[in-house]
């Protein structure tokens, strides 16, 4: 009797431990680790995204968001770096947010390099606003106002970061400038500049297209290489000769942990694209407002250096304005 | 806009399906309210992806179910274990649980849930009033104005609390906790010890879990029994709901007043539902001080903090719907469901789509309502959670507190925070300092700080700027005003009664 109970558990261990060795990728469930918490850009996308990567995957595998806040995004950021390179769990990555600790000379606890990069989902490009009474209609107009004050949210974050580049060179560092940082959110911020605490801002373009409809602000021009089909009227800063901004933007890409396997790499790259190219995400995308402009796995991961390398560029711009 | 309002009423009624996602939602809100840890925000992360089929009114449906009702069920945890099942349900403990004690359990949960229904449905009404001039009024509050709104909230904190002297050593204490965290604007870590947990500051629902769920079961552990001493099982009875809702319309004053409290704190980003309880708790406590005996078991000390807590949605709206700036968090996520579903807060929403607006007004009232009638129906049998032996009430309310604590934002750290402020808790109870005020202060501390800071650099470091904002001087007059009233009811007194003695 106690031999045979002793057959059947080693039988029941053993089949519990043969996991997914037989069988194609995927078996189970995917999670996509958000770094944010729920409600924002970067969860909107991944709920957006996540549907038709599961379509894609095959029959039975869901692939189900995950939020996991904290540190700025670096807590979700490290634990997608420190989990399992199986292939179950991926997550989305912010460039240059997480290329800014660095820079900013903070240690950090993932190694973006090292990553196994699925593909790049948005990009999103940043306007120069500013309020619609104030009667500023290009930046010759800002730059001739004497006192400015940028409104911004905290020291640390892409948009600040983007507003000091801006500043310095829109050649406003001489002029008696200030930056009022501390907002809790770009939606936040923008109000802001609408009541008035300061007189510019820098935002991504997707928060701030409803104030400029709505006729409160007015953008004087946009980062990219192409005009922003919400603003055609509004230039580019590399046509107002402000080449310098043209590659400040907000990337989200899809990553996994360094170490994974080339296949299962392979499989959720192909799956990635495929979405990509599927009009029924991108209609879906369309409504909830996302940028997609894609880019495959090692085009994505190639962005790493270009961040750093832009960032460096400006480091001295970028310490805390308001120290105490 | 009456017309849009008409449409949006024909619509709910028009298909059959309407009303099961209303339901759904109120089902799925009253849970999640009921268990401590899980809230609103919870159950619409979780309701999100049933919505991608749906067309983006039922979206707004089945979420406004999930808001209107997740407060109400709060309130039963809040009363029958001393433990709020989401945080602006923590005031509901300080009377609820001594009237559950008493054997009146039933009493409460009726008056819970109908302040709930009325005082919801009375912000709603302000909501639809003020919506036209919402973005005017969002527009008046800038960094000086939130710095003396909150300076009013920890005055009017200190008035009302009983002991002076421990009043303000639980608020410097709050305020103290509050600091910890990355400062955005200084752009320095303080007092985390290098931790990462720390880094973003210590969250209040495990704060909150600590020091009234868990604090509570270790002194039941001391004393020993069962929560609810006096009477039997009969005393359980339908009626005594019903005696709960008659007491709630005897006392509509106090509902009005605390949906008034609740609808402009919740109109407020940032503050949130706990102040908006706590205040409306503290207001009432205020206006009947003669004749009160909140703490121990007085049926208003239920019905202010739930009026309010219901109100607060609504005017967590406000700027949610006028700016995209969601009043709380439940708000940011239903932020996330309108985005989805192509429909962009702010202020074009108001203007291009004022129809969907009502029906999430109307999806809301009706939740109120419908929650209201559940637990009404459900109270005898969650009542009898009061009867359970301490030997397994203790055990079982301590192990969901802690999951519960896990639960918000899947973290480890969350749960020692709760343990640690459980064991804080019991020392506040036993030596009588108060942790309503411990608990005011941490969360107005932030804004406090943030704002104050934001002014400073607007006003390049002259502090007289506060004055020239007209909002930031009629607060800070009102703060004035609330550090009178004391004084001015003691002369009062002393013209009513010239040769007796003042207390």
């Amino acid at each position: 009797m106690r031999f045979l109970i002793i057959c059947t558990s080693i039988l029941v261990i053993l089949a519990g431990c043969s996991g997914n060795t037989e069988g194609e990728f995927p078996q189970e469930n995917i999670s996509i680790v958000i770094p944010y918490g729920p409600g924002g850009g970067f969860d909107t996308t991944v709920r957006v995204f996540a549907p038709y990567f599961a379509a894609q995957l095959g029959e039975d595998v869901n692939v189900l968001p995950q939020n996991m806040p904290g540190t700025g995004g670096r807590r979700g950021t490290a634990s997608i770096y420190r989990a399992d390179p199986d292939g179950y769990t991926v997550g989305i990555l912010n460039l240059p947010g997480l290329v800014l600790p660095s820079i900013l000379g903070e240690k950090v606890d993932y190694e973006l390099n090292q990553m196994s990069w699925i593909g790049r989902i948005e990009s999103q490009d940043y306007v120069l606003l500013v309020q619609e009474s104030s009667g500023i209609q290009s930046i010759e107009d800002l730059q001739a106002v004497d006192k400015i004050t940028f409104v911004s949210i905290g020291y640390g974050t892409t948009v600040l970061a983007a507003i000091q580049i801006a500043a310095e060179q829109m050649g406003l560092m001489d002029k008696d400038l200030k930056f009022l940082t501390g907002y809790s959110g770009t939606n936040d911020q923008l109000v802001a500049l609408v009541r008035g605490d300061g007189n510019a801002t820098i935002s991504p373009i997707s928060t701030a297209v409803q104030y400029v409809r709505s006729g409160n602000l007015r953008p004087l021009a946009v980062t990219g290489n192409k005009r922003n089909s919400n603003f055609p009227d509004t230039p580019t800063f590399s046509e107002l000769g402000f080449p310098g901004l043209t590659d400040l933007n907000v990337q989200r890409s899809l990553a996994g942990p360094p170490g994974m396997d080339p296949n299962v790499l392979s499989k959720l790259r192909e799956a990635f694209l495929r979405v990509m190219e599927d009009p029924e995400f991108l209609a879906a995308a369309a409504l909830a407002a996302m940028d997609v402009a894609p880019l495959n796995g090692d085009l994505a991961a190639a962005e790493i250096e270009t961040n750093f390398s832009y960032y460096e560029k400006f480091v001295t711009n970028l310490s805390n304005p308001n120290q105490l | 806009m009456f017309e849009s309002l008409l449409t949006a009423f024909s619509y709910l009624l028009s298909d059959g399906i309407n009303f099961i996602y209303l339901a759904l939602g109120v089902v799925v809100g009253v849970l999640f309210g009921i268990i401590p840890g899980l809230g609103g925000a919870t159950a619409i992360a979780l309701l999100l992806p049933l919505t991608f089929g749906m067309a983006p009114e039922q979206a707004i449906i089945l979420m406004g179910g999930v808001m209107g009702a997740v407060s109400a069920g709060g309130a039963v945890t809040a009363i029958l274990l001393n433990t709020p099942g989401t945080a602006p349900n923590a005031a509901t403990c300080f009377d609820g649980y001594p009237l559950t004690k008493q054997g009146k359990a039933g009493l409460a949960i009726g008056a819970a849930a109908s302040a709930s229904a009325i005082g919801g449905a009375f912000g709603l009404i302000i909501l639809v009033m003020v919506l036209p001039v919402a973005k005017t009024v969002v527009l008046w509050f800038g960094p000086p104005a939130f710095f003396m709104l909150a300076l009013l909230g920890l005055t009017s904190l200190t008035v009302s609390s009983g002991n002076m002297l421990r009043g303000l050593i639980a608020a410097c204490i709050g305020l103290f906790i509050g600091f910890v965290g990355y400062d955005e604007i200084g752009g320095t870590e303080r007092y985390t010890g290098g931790s990462d947990y720390l880094w973003d500051g210590l969250s209040i629902v495990p704060v909150l879990i600590g020091l009234f769920a868990i604090a509570e079961m270790l002194v039941l552990f001391v004393k020993g029994g069962s929560i609810t001493e006096a009477g039997s099982q009969s005393s359980i009875r339908f009626t005594d709901t019903l005696q709960g809702i008659k007491a709630t319309l005897k006392n509509i004053k106090i509902v009005m007043s605390g949906s008034v409290i609740g609808t402009l704190i919740g109109a407020v980003p940032g503050i949130g539902g706990v102040v908006a309880s706590f205040m409306s708790y503290s207001f009432a406590s205020q206006i009947t001080k003669d004749d009160n005996n909140f703490g121990k078991g007085d049926i208003r000390g239920v019905i202010a903090p739930e009026s309010a807590n219901n109100a607060k949605d609504g005017g967590g709206l406000i700027p949610t719907l006028a700016f995209g700036v969601p009043g709380t968090a439940e708000m940011a996520l239903f932020l996330g469901v309108l985005i989805l579903h192509g429909l962009n807060p702010g202020p074009m929403l108001l203007i291009e789509r004022e129809y969907t607006i009502f029906v999430l007004i109307l999806t809301m009232l009706g939740a109120t309502i419908l929650s209201t009638a559940f637990i009404c129906m459900a109270a005898y049998y969650l009542v009898r959670i009061a009867y359970i032996d301490s030997s397994i009430l203790i055990p079982s309310v301590i192990s969901v507190s802690l999951v519960g604590a896990y639960a918000v934002h899947n973290t480890i750290g969350d749960v020692f925070a709760a343990a640690f402020f459980g064991l804080l808790g019991y020392l506040m109870i036993r030596y009588d300092y108060p942790r309503i005020t411990l608990v005011i202060a941490l969360v107005l501390c932030s804004l406090m700080e943030r704002n104050y800071t934001q002014s400073m650099i607007m006003f390049e470091g002259n502090w007289t700027g506060f004055f020239s904002d007209n909002t930031a001087l009629v607060l800070f007059l009102c703060s004035i005003f609330a550090l009178c009233i004391p004084l001015l009811q003691a002369l009062i007194k002393k013209r009513k009664n010239p040769g007796g003695t003042i207390e």
